[in-house]
């Protein structure tokens, strides 16, 4: 199962290339009440101890796929279900240091049965939680 | 005997459902007449998948008396593992767990996302149907008859997509031949008394669309008093004219296929302080309306663990209202 915290903390973590961290990794889960089709995220973006990262700094791994967030906004066929967290994995050379981090993850969606004019629900909204990277 | 027999036979339920001899899991003959109780798992969102499993929230329906019959049930289209495509093994375990648990599928509460692509170029009329007959396949091949069908909205009122009509008309020999109904949700701030509700009834009228499309109304709409939330103790009256009368629903009755039986309080003496059950309930009785009153939850605890003992509160309600006691 998942944690009730958005942001996950089983799979933070460094990615690696040729043996050299090139990335890292942070699960996030969807606490909207039902899945989401791909293209209508507005898009994911990632800060850790205040640095930014969006758009093709990230990459969205669903359902054992990964995707560019440019590719998402086209897929209207599969859905990000509830129980799956999303592995987002973002790029930055060098990776984390080992230890304690401060992670915010914002994500948005669209809402088909909501105005746009009152479209709250699903406005980009923001996650954070201490994380702690093992590796 | 069936294994859904057996199971009932072992558990001492001795009922006219379980003795008809053609019963089987799909068989909805010897269904008992009138208002029913059934839950929505959307009701326990934030604990699916948190602190729960599907099949946890199983035995809680479960647990709510399946004792004269099934309790019905409505799930959202996401808690289908690999919706929209789910392999048959995961379609096999789910009607097991509906044999075993004694849950009824009622409704499958799905949407046609017209915002697909765009929040300003919905879905073309094409697109929608396909969307839709997705979902109506997915809901015969898990047991329901009912489908909430949510459309997008382009106002304030929850007034439909302008291209509704076309896809539903396109739709309506699909769901006939699926046993699927496709209900949108009427739901608050619209009124009862509206052009919203005229148009719906004054297309099933024109197009002779019942039962294959009509309506599910959410219980929100009679809502009087305030709820507590954001702050506010509520308790307060609301305004007339901000919400539907009970005697609004008679006119719509032979439209209404299956209700949301929205709350989002209930006090320690089972009763729901804002929202007048016992007059709607009375009037569903007079109007011999037969079918079932799913529960919703959206209480402020609800992410809290709530759900679960509100869900139960609000079931001793019913069965009192229902004469189940």
């Amino acid at each position: 199962m998942l944690e009730k915290e958005p942001v996950q903390q089983r799979g933070f973590h460094n990615v690696f290339q040729n043996g050299k961290p090139v990335g890292f990794q942070v699960r996030y889960r969807s606490t909207y009440y039902r899945g989401i089709w791909l293209s209508m995220s507005t898009g994911f973006e990632v800060t850790v101890d205040g640095e930014k990262f969006s758009g093709p700094q990230i990459r969205v791994t669903i359902g054992g796929k990964t995707y560019t967030q440019e590719e998402m906004k086209k897929i209207g066929n599969v859905q990000w279900p509830n129980y799956e967290a999303a592995i987002l994995t973002v790029a930055k050379p060098g990776g984390l240091a080992l230890g304690v981090h401060e992670v915010a993850v914002t994500w948005g969606h669209r809402t088909s049965y909501i105005p746009t004019n009152v479209g709250i629900l699903g406005a980009p909204a923001t996650s954070t939680r201490k994380l702690v990277l093992v590796y | 005997m069936t294994r859904k027999e057996f199971l009932q036979a072992t558990a001492g339920a001795v009922t006219a459902y379980t003795a008809s001899p053609v019963l089987n899991a799909s068989s909805a003959a010897a269904e008992r007449p009138g208002p029913k109780r059934g839950v929505s798992f959307y009701s326990y969102y934030n604990d699916l998948n948190v602190t729960c499993t599907l099949e946890d929230l199983f035995a809680e329906a479960n647990d709510l008396d399946t004792r004269l019959y099934d309790i019905g049930l409505e799930v959202l289209t996401g808690v289908v593992e690999d919706y929209p495509n789910p392999s048959d093994a995961w379609v096999k375990k789910w009607h097991d767990m509906c044999a075993k648990y004694h849950v009824k599928p009622v409704e499958f509460g799905h949407w046609v996302d017209s915002k697909l692509y765009s929040e300003t170029e919905p879905l073309n009329t094409k697109e929608s149907y396909e969307q839709l007959v997705q979902d109506l396949r997915l809901a015969n091949r898990l047991g329901f008859t009912c489908a909430r069908t949510k459309l997008g909205v382009i106002d304030g009122q929850l007034t439909p997509v302008k291209n509704w009509r076309e896809f539903i008309k396109m739709a309506l020999p699909v769901a006939e031949k699926l046993n699927v109904r496709m209900l949108p949700e009427i739901h608050a701030p619209t009124l009862l008394k509206s052009k919203v509700l005229d148009d719906y009834v004054e297309f099933i009228i024109k197009e002779k669309t019942t039962p294959w499309f009509g309506i599910n109304v959410d219980f929100g709409v009679f809502q009087n008093i305030t709820s507590p939330g954001r702050g506010q103790p509520g308790g307060q009256p609301m305004k007339e004219g901000t919400y539907s009368k009970p005697e609004d629903l008679i006119p719509l009755l032979p439209y209404v296929h299956c209700f949301h039986a929205k709350f989002n309080i209930m006090t320690d003496d089972c009763k729901c302080p804002n929202i007048p059950y016992d007059e709607v309930i009375a009037i569903l009785k007079k109007h011999n309306w037969n079918g079932y009153l799913l529960s919703e939850y959206e209480g402020e605890d609800r992410s809290t663990g709530g759900a679960f003992a509100a869900v139960r509160k609000q079931h001793v309600m019913l069965k009192r209202l229902l004469g189940e006691v």
